[in-house]
């Protein structure tokens, strides 16, 4: 389903000075999956997220969503493949400040000229039913706490029935019980065939993981063997 | 949610910001609009004006082009003189079709003979005349008798009165003349009969007699014969005929145009300030703006939306408030220069008409086109660096 061969990205600070966050990774990720990579701040791993959504080109090496390479594709063709394949959970607040919790939801599905909004509305409603937060579609997003606002997030990421949902430290700044909260319900749909790629530097979510990957030295290590144990090895917890 | 709803919940959403465009725009549309409706109401004016005499040439004493410029534009009193026989050494000059002399009274200052204080008379010659007469053919359909006067757009009958009072005798107003936007609107018209009759009423009537000048005149209206040379025909007035002088008719109101011209040219480097002043106040708030929110547009563009949407739907934000703030601005200065227009031309003495539904129409919509242009073009630049951001860098700032 997403295939990463071979990728870097480099970013070019001056004339003498490049930085790597990625480097030549490979990684495959089968449909249904739940990736987690791990990684301290500055690792690369949102880097890697932004490269396989296409947000970002690689600098060198191929990425490919559902046998498709990015690199081939054109704006349009990149902004239509995010907006129908792949779904974000940003690290940082990105609800729209001015639309309501509904118009939040739908908003992609307002991008393309063929959408049927009185079903997007609907779908969105059962979205955030499932979300818990129904009741609340009709606030604006500073009236949520930061749990309520991550599952707004959520559901705005599912509501074009994507294949993939990337999710970028999806239970930042929550408290202990809401972080569960969140992940149950990104395993709950996990199960039902969405695919999911969770990078965070939080060890508590490998649990979660069909597969775990660490991000070191701007490459990818799997350390889906330590995944369930209780006490992390020391090396992965440094 | 479509991009238009999209761009309305931004504009309400971020409301100073949307305020401080808005009022800019009005500000710049209201003062573009405003120029161009006073600029075409004063041509619209001399024109009419022009229009009204009819005449290819004046002929009026040597030396009184800026009283007689005055009187027609004010309203106010020309008492320069000539000899009567200066209309038949005219006549005879080739290439004249048609000549009318006419006499400028004026009633008097304050006094309760007169309905209209120092209000112009003009007296013209029926028998010659092509500036009241082929009006009073195709509105009155007869000739004005003698008691009988029509009046500029301004002249009225005063209220709970049948008659106009001139020098204490009572004259029938028979009608109005369209507005010209001049002094002329202001002015009564009547024959040397009416004339006389008011004069001879005034010995006993008035606070001071009418004196209608015996054998002299204000001015000679000459129509020239179809193809003859204005100029070549009031250089051999001026060889002909002496202490007079000949304007043209395109070189009438000359010093009134040259006051003009200056004035306009001002507003005209005003409006150019202005233009370059909004244009750099609209793009560098759209710039603010856009960069403060450089991440939620790079959200925008992470969940699906293309470059395309993006810059349409800042374009669209912008395009509202734009035509929003020109609507406002154009239809508020539009209702206060209606209703003062009155007040601002005593102010600046401009002859000034109030231009005509369909000419407001085109100013209006070259207006709201106008700052449309305006804003579109201050935004185009950072809304489209915005849209070509890289996402990932835009949305870690």
């Amino acid at each position: 389903m997403i295939t990463l061969s071979g990728v870097t990205k480099e970013y070019r600070l001056d004339e003498q000075r490049v930085i790597t966050p990625v480097r030549d990774v490979n990684l495959n990720i089968a449909k249904g999956e739940l990736i987690t990579i791990i990684g301290r701040s500055g690792s690369g791993k949102t880097t890697l997220l932004n490269l396989t959504a296409g947000l970002v080109k690689p600098t060198q090496g191929n990425v490919f969503i559902d046998d498709v390479n990015l690199s081939g594709m054109d704006d349009s063709q990149l902004s239509a493949l995010r907006n129908r394949k792949i779904g974000f959970v940003f690290q940082f607040p990105s609800l729209f400040p001015n639309l309501t919790v509904l118009e939040n939801v739908i908003l992609p599905t307002g991008f393309t000229a063929k959408s049927e909004q009185k079903e997007a509305s609907k779908h969105a409603h059962t979205l955030l039913l499932n979300m818990g937060i129904n009741e609340k579609s009709a606030v604006l997003p500073r009236q949520l706490s930061a749990g309520e606002q991550k599952r707004v997030v959520i559901a705005r990421a599912l509501i074009n029935n994507p294949g993939i949902v990337l999710a970028d430290e999806p239970t930042s700044d929550l408290d202990a019980q809401t972080e569960i909260e969140i992940m149950e319900l990104l395993k709950k749909y996990n199960q039902a065939g969405v695919t999911f790629v969770v990078v965070t530097h939080n060890l508590q979510l490998l649990r979660y993981a069909t597969r775990a990957f660490k991000m070191e030295n701007n490459q990818l290590t799997d350390i889906t063997q330590f995944k369930n144990l209780n006490k992390l090895p020391l090396e992965l917890v440094s | 949610m479509r991009l238009i709803h999209f761009a309305i919940r931004n504009i309400k959403g971020y409301g100073f910001r949307s305020l401080a465009i808005f009022l800019s725009v009005l500000v710049f549309a209201g003062l573009l609009v405003g120029t161009t409706v006073i600029i075409k109401g004063t041509q619209s004016s001399l024109n009419a004006g022009l229009q009204r005499l009819g005449a290819n040439i004046v002929v009026i004493p040597q030396d009184a082009e800026d009283t007689f410029d005055t009187a027609l534009l004010t309203g106010t009193n020309d008492k320069n003189l000539m000899p009567a026989d200066v209309a038949l050494k005219v006549a005879s000059i080739p290439g004249v079709a048609s000549v009318s002399s006419q006499i400028y009274l004026s009633t008097l200052y304050g006094a309760d003979c007169c309905s209209f204080s120092e209000t112009p008379l003009i007296v013209f010659d029926p028998s010659t005349d092509f500036t009241i007469t082929p009006w009073l053919k195709s509105h009155l359909g007869r000739p004005l008798a003698t008691g009988e006067i029509i009046g500029g757009s301004s002249i009225f009958v005063p209220r709970g009165n049948q008659y106009i009072s001139l020098y204490g005798y009572n004259v029938t107003l028979a009608g109005n003349l369209e507005a010209t936007g001049t002094g002329l609107d202001q002015t009564i018209f009547m024959t040397q009969a009416t004339a006389q009759a008011i004069a001879q009423s005034s010995l006993t009537t008035a606070a001071e007699p009418l004196t209608v000048p015996s054998g002299e005149i204000s001015s000679v209206l000459v129509k020239l014969k179809p193809g003859a040379d204005a100029h070549k025909v009031s250089l051999q007035i001026y060889e002909n005929v002496p202490n007079v002088s000949a304007i043209e008719s395109p070189n009438l109101f000359g010093t009134f145009r040259n006051q003009i011209t200056g004035l306009l040219l001002a507003f005209f480097v005003l409006m150019i300030i202005l233009w370059v002043v909004a244009l750099f106040l609209i793009a560098m708030m759209f710039s603010m703006s856009v960069n403060e929110r450089k991440r939620e547009l790079a959200v925008l563009r992470a969940i699906g939306a293309t470059r395309n949407y993006v810059l349409r739907s800042v374009l669209a934000e912008a395009s509202i408030l734009a035509l929003g703030g020109a609507a406002l601005g154009v239809a508020g200065t539009s209702a206060l220069l209606y209703l003062f227009q009155g007040f601002l031309s005593n102010i600046f003495k401009l002859p000034f008409l109030f231009p005509s539904a369909a000419s407001l129409a085109i100013i209006f919509g070259i207006g709201g086109i106008f700052a449309l242009i305006t804003v579109v073009l201050a935004v185009l630049i950072p809304a489209s660096r915005i849209s070509r951001e890289e996402l990932a860098i835009a949305m870690r700032e």
